[in-house]
């Protein structure tokens, strides 16, 4: 009986998808059921990312806004209109966006040189051997643990620039002499940076930590034996070994902090200061007090290109750098 | 060149190397914990105390420490609870944190099933367009959410507008963003568990008689718990931090915690006092967590950055 059921089962498939989907129907049942496994994640995936980002981009050609926010769909197509729009410097919006352009490249950049010297710092020093370096390797990673919600707002706290103990130590050491203005004014784009880099680096410090965990001890002894310094160990081992790890730690921590919202919104507060308002910020706050959701998908469109854009530059270099064979 | 008598011996550079070690370690750790440390004490503080011209470092005095010892009860005087007694009423803290509990749970949950059932796929079978599904799985994690968000936000209203089911502020709504979300990162994570399992173990599962979902659901899961615990935390915090959409998709009753919490500073007053007390009753139980399951969760989040 089960074996006519299953021969029946069989028939059914072969009749259905060999006819209309031959390509399932060459596939064993083993990566059939992987299908299977994936449709779920796949099916979702399609909704959330792939879809929205192609609705997202078509926005972006059409003149949606405040009137037509309830039925975007009856918009006109406008073209490049938007594209040229937000790109024009001579305008307005175009000259905040160019900024905040500019902006957003220097937040990433200084999260990364910043995460990334704390980081390796971290690894190296969490790589010697002493008492208690597993209590050390929990407690550095709780800055990173903490919901980054609260550790931004104490953060915000501590900036201030009247009662905020950042203004009042460096003022009792004497590195300055007025309190300065961290939230407000020119500076707030290094107060981004030196915020987002304290939450970031045990991200940094322990995808370094594990790479360092997989340099051989024989390179070390190696390096010994032609006496070596620690300095020299470091510059001609340890260091070149981590590329690989490296590379992938820059890679990712100048996407993420490019596309991290969290960082200024939460930071900069309610009335965020113009030096602050990194792209997607700024694209936020267009689009959704305006309603001018066309030109604001246009501006995301392209902050997604520039982002694409350095990832691919960097990907190619590092392929044309040829780290892997350094490594092996 | 330095002469032969003052240069060092390498017993002393090996302690001076090991003076410099501990010096930058604890450096980093006064970094890395002050703020955390800043918070819990602020929450035990009145706000003159907070917005004084000079804040002290330390709890209580150094003179006071004699008189706390003989009696403990002192204690209780000079650190001001109150904060976390008057936060409950002025602000609707007990929503916004059963809100992001119920969001962040559901959406770990449901995360879990989706990325435990793809990453077993992904890590045991080869099937055509693997390699295409794994790029489009980290391609996800490269999107500004801003460019989702905009049709999102147009696919709510317009769903509210022509099928008349609420879609924006309600639970469900940000539950399956989140979800959708969190998934290919799950995905990913999963992948490396289900790596460290031998292929063995489902084959022989599959001579006893298992079907292969039974041989997953019952033999390989309850193997991989360590993993999927580390993955729940993982998503469970992401869902808890985010804000973007929370903050466009998620007000009103559903409000969660890391929206919330921003309201405690208002146009004219900030009660950081307040503000770090709820900071400090969501934080402890995180870093609880993360103390006692730390080993499946830094392993996880490794792994794919140094397997390559």
């Amino acid at each position: 009986m089960a074996s006519t059921t299953r021969q029946f089962r069989r028939r059914v498939a072969d009749l259905q998808l060999g006819n209309y989907l031959p390509f399932y129907s060459r596939l064993s049942e083993e990566q059939r059921f992987a299908y299977k496994l994936l449709a779920p994640g796949l099916a979702m995936m399609c909704i959330i990312h792939f879809l929205p980002i192609i609705w997202g981009t078509l926005i972006s050609f059409m003149g949606v806004d405040s009137t037509y926010a309830r039925q975007w769909h009856n918009a006109p197509f406008v073209g490049l209109e938007n594209y040229l729009y937000v790109l024009d410097p001579r305008t307005v919006i175009g000259g905040r966006f160019w900024f905040s352009i500019r902006q957003t490249v220097i937040f990433a950049v200084g999260s990364l040189v910043v995460t990334y010297v704390l980081g390796l710092t971290a690894a190296l020093v969490l790589n010697q051997k002493f008492k208690g370096r597993f209590v050390a390797r929990t407690l550095l990673l709780l800055p990173w643990v903490a919901p980054v919600v609260v550790t931004l707002l104490i953060w915000r706290m501590m900036f201030q620039q009247q009662s905020g103990i950042i203004n009042n130590i460096l003022l009792s050491i004497g590195i300055i002499d007025e309190p300065i203005y961290w939230l407000i004014g020119d500076n707030t784009i290094w107060t981004l940076v030196l915020t987002h880099s304290w939450t970031q680096f045990p991200l940094v410090m322990i995808m370094l930590y594990a790479g360092l965990q997989g340099i051989p001890q024989q390179l070390y002894e190696a390096a010994s034996i032609d006496g070596a310094s620690r300095w020299q160990k470091f510059r001609y081992v340890t260091f070149p070994q981590l590329k690989p790890v490296s590379a992938v730690v820059v890679l990712l921590v100048m996407l993420w902090t490019m596309i991290n919202f969290t960082a200024p919104y939460v930071l900069l507060g309610a009335q965020p200061p113009r030096a602050g308002q990194v792209g997607i910020l700024y694209i936020y706050e267009f689009a959704f007090s305006n309603f001018q959701f066309g030109r604001g998908a246009a501006m995301s469109v392209i902050l997604f290109i520039i982002a694409m854009t350095m990832a691919m530059v960097y990907y190619k270099y590092l392929f044309d750098d040829d780290f892997t064979e350094d490594s092996q | 060149m330095i002469p032969e008598e003052l240069q060092l011996s390498s017993a002393t550079k090996d302690r001076l190397f090991g003076l410099l070690v501990k010096g930058v370690l604890g450096t980093l750790l006064l970094y890395a914990l002050f703020p955390i440390y800043w918070m819990v004490i602020s929450s035990f503080r009145t706000r003159t105390e907070i917005t004084a011209a000079d804040p002290q470092l330390l709890p209580v005095e150094l003179g006071q420490i004699p008189a706390i010892v003989q009696d403990p009860a002192l204690l209780l005087e000079i650190l001001h609870y109150e904060n976390y007694i008057t936060m409950w009423a002025r602000f609707p803290v007990l929503d916004y944190f059963i809100n992001s509990l119920i969001i962040a749970t559901t959406t770990t949950v449901f995360a879990l099933v989706v990325g435990c059932l793809g990453g077993y796929a992904f890590s045991k079978y080869r099937f055509p367009g693997k390699g295409g599904v794994g790029g489009a799985l980290l391609g996800t994690q490269m999107i500004p959410g801003i460019l989702i968000l905009l049709p999102m936000y147009l696919l709510f209203i317009w769903i509210q507008d022509t099928i008349g089911f609420p879609m924006t502020n309600t639970y469900h709504g940000i539950i399956f963003v989140y979800t959708t979300f969190t998934v290919p990162v799950a995905i990913w994570m999963l992948r490396g568990f289900f790596d460290t399992i031998p292929d063995s173990v489902e084959e022989a599962a599959r001579v006893d008689g298992c079907s292969r979902i039974q041989a997953l659901v019952r033999i390989i899961l309850p193997m991989a718990a360590p993993g999927i615990a580390a993955t729940g935390m993982f998503v469970f915090l992401v869902a808890f931090n985010e804000v973007l959409f929370a903050s466009i998709l998620a007000s009103g009753d559903v409000t969660p915690f890391a929206i919330g919490i921003q309201s405690f500073e208002t146009q004219t007053t900030a009660y950081w006092g307040e503000m770090m007390a709820a900071s400090t009753v969501a934080t402890a139980p995180i870093l609880l967590l993360f103390v006692l399951f730390q080993k499946p969760i830094v392993e996880g989040l490794t792994e794919g950055s140094v397997k390559q």
